[in-house]
């Protein structure tokens, strides 16, 4: 018999049976086996345990499996929903090439219309961007706001109300969309419309250039109000969604609406 | 679609190449093949079957938007579905204990006796209880990657779900199955 301190471990035994040895360790463990019956028995009782283990397993949690008719058909509800308020270009592409459907080549020069159309339409959106760029409320065109999936309580488990720096490149891309490539970033601050802290996506159409000209309705101002509207969702107030809606919509006017007042309280 | 006979997208970046003409259809193929894997995980925290359904929805819900959202590619879709499914799991659980405590209602409770006849029922409901207090009786942790580990998830998905390491995957599936064996030895 080997001398107990040569055996292998419950530990070494584990990871041969569920083949997650190192490829070093391999030849040295299947070795050992070869020659250790001790060893040998344990591994069996340890593959025992998880054979019981199995059983134990699927018969428990069967009973917590329903047919899958009603789970899946709302499922399908719910993403056709989600669907509706998350329109995205390939998607309606797709619905325009179903198979089957006729008006194939009108859809082709659809695309080959709108591609020419898209280079018009750019030149004339920056020219409007122009106005937005001293303005304190973003283009709702180019920043509609963005929220990601997350309930009340994800929201206010979530720590702190600080939003997180927003990356360089896609910084570079808010100012462009803005028509602002020209302008000198210490001006403006790429900001959230719907703070992360309220479930704001970090997607473009979440961002916007906010002017640190501004010296009324400045970002320390919607920063007060994001606190606000935090504690209002977290106490259970204000929904969620109607926080975002209102940080979305006008800004300025949700701080109206909910500090009573018609200017910025001192800070 | 993901017939029963083929591979799942592995990442979020191939079944969103694969979503390109409807997502719907494939998150809900995709929900096809994984909702009882995921069911049977979420056993082990315990959770009532309706919370951990409802887990496992909003999991879905929030993979469609995440297709939607583009960016992060999330190399290994099935355990990115774990932990989402994992984390809503959590936090539906201190939900329930907060609005009734103590009053926990889980699958295991009602255990249905597949025994032929009545000794054979007996051995049965003894080795199943015998398993339940030992089971029950394990670390959280070790108990997920019990549970994790019986779903066929390699050790390397079972640390990213559980945000710990591999050692510690080790380690918890180590302890939890020697508890099993030495409560069989009894």
């Amino acid at each position: 018999m080997l001398p107990e301190e040569s055996h292998l471990s419950d530990q070494e035994l584990l990871l041969a049976v569920d083949g997650e040895l190192a490829p070093r360790d391999q030849g040295r463990v299947e070795s050992h086996l070869a020659a250790c019956w001790t060893c040998r028995v344990r591994k069996q009782e340890l593959e025992t345990a998880i054979g019981e283990f199995v059983h134990f397993h699927e018969q428990s949690s069967s009973a917590m499996i329903s047919p899958p008719d009603g789970p899946r058909a709302l499922l399908k509800a719910q993403l056709a929903r989600l669907a509706q308020t998350q329109p995205s270009p390939w998607r309606r592409f797709a619905k325009s090439q179903s198979p089957g459907r006729p008006g194939l080549a009108l859809a082709a020069t659809l695309l080959v219309m709108a591609a020419i159309g898209s280079f018009l339409v750019r030149d004339l959106a920056r020219i409007r961007r122009a106005q937005y760029a001293a303005v304190t409320v973003p283009n709702p065109n180019l920043t509609p706001g963005a929220t990601v999936l997350l309930s009340q309580s994800e929201v206010c488990m979530a720590p702190g109300p600080n939003n997180k720096a927003v990356p360089v490149a896609l910084q570079r891309r808010v100012f462009d969309e803005y028509g602002l490539s020209a302008a000198s970033p210490r001006a403006y601050e790429v900001d959230y419309l719907i703070t992360p802290a309220l479930g704001g996506a970090d997607d473009i159409r979440n961002l916007w250039p906010q002017s640190y000209s501004a010296t009324v309705w400045n970002a320390q101002v919607k920063d007060a109000l994001e606190d606000h509207l935090r504690g209002l969702v977290c106490e259970g107030r204000l929904d969620l969604a109607t926080a975002q809606r209102e940080l979305a919509t006008n800004w300025i006017e949700a701080y109206k609406k909910y500090f009573h007042t018609d200017r910025p309280l001192s800070r | 679609m993901f017939p029963s006979n083929t591979a799942l997208p592995a990442s979020v970046a191939e079944l969103r190449r694969e979503s390109a003409f409807g997502a719907e259809d494939q998150v809900v193929a995709l929900f096809d093949e994984l909702r009882v894997p995921l069911l049977r995980y979420l056993a082990g925290f315990p959770l009532s079957p309706q919370d951990s359904e409802d887990a496992i929805q909003e999991a879905f819900l929030a993979l469609f938007q995440l297709l939607h959202r583009g960016g992060a590619s999330h190399p290994n879709l099935r355990g990115w579905l774990f932990r989402t499914s994992h984390n809503l799991a959590l936090k539906k659980r201190a939900q329930a204990r907060k609005d009734s405590p103590g009053a926990e209602t889980t699958a295991e409770d009602h255990v249905v006796d597949p025994a032929p006849n009545p000794e054979a029922q007996f051995a049965f409901q003894q080795t199943q209880q015998r398993l339940q207090s030992v089971v029950r009786a394990l670390p959280e942790q070790s108990r997920w990657c019990l549970y994790l580990r019986a779903e066929g998830l390699r050790y390397r998905e079972i640390a990213e779900v559980l945000d710990i390491s591999l050692g510690s995957v080790s380690l918890c599936l180590e302890r939890a199955l020697t508890n099993i064996a030495r409560a069989a030895e009894r």
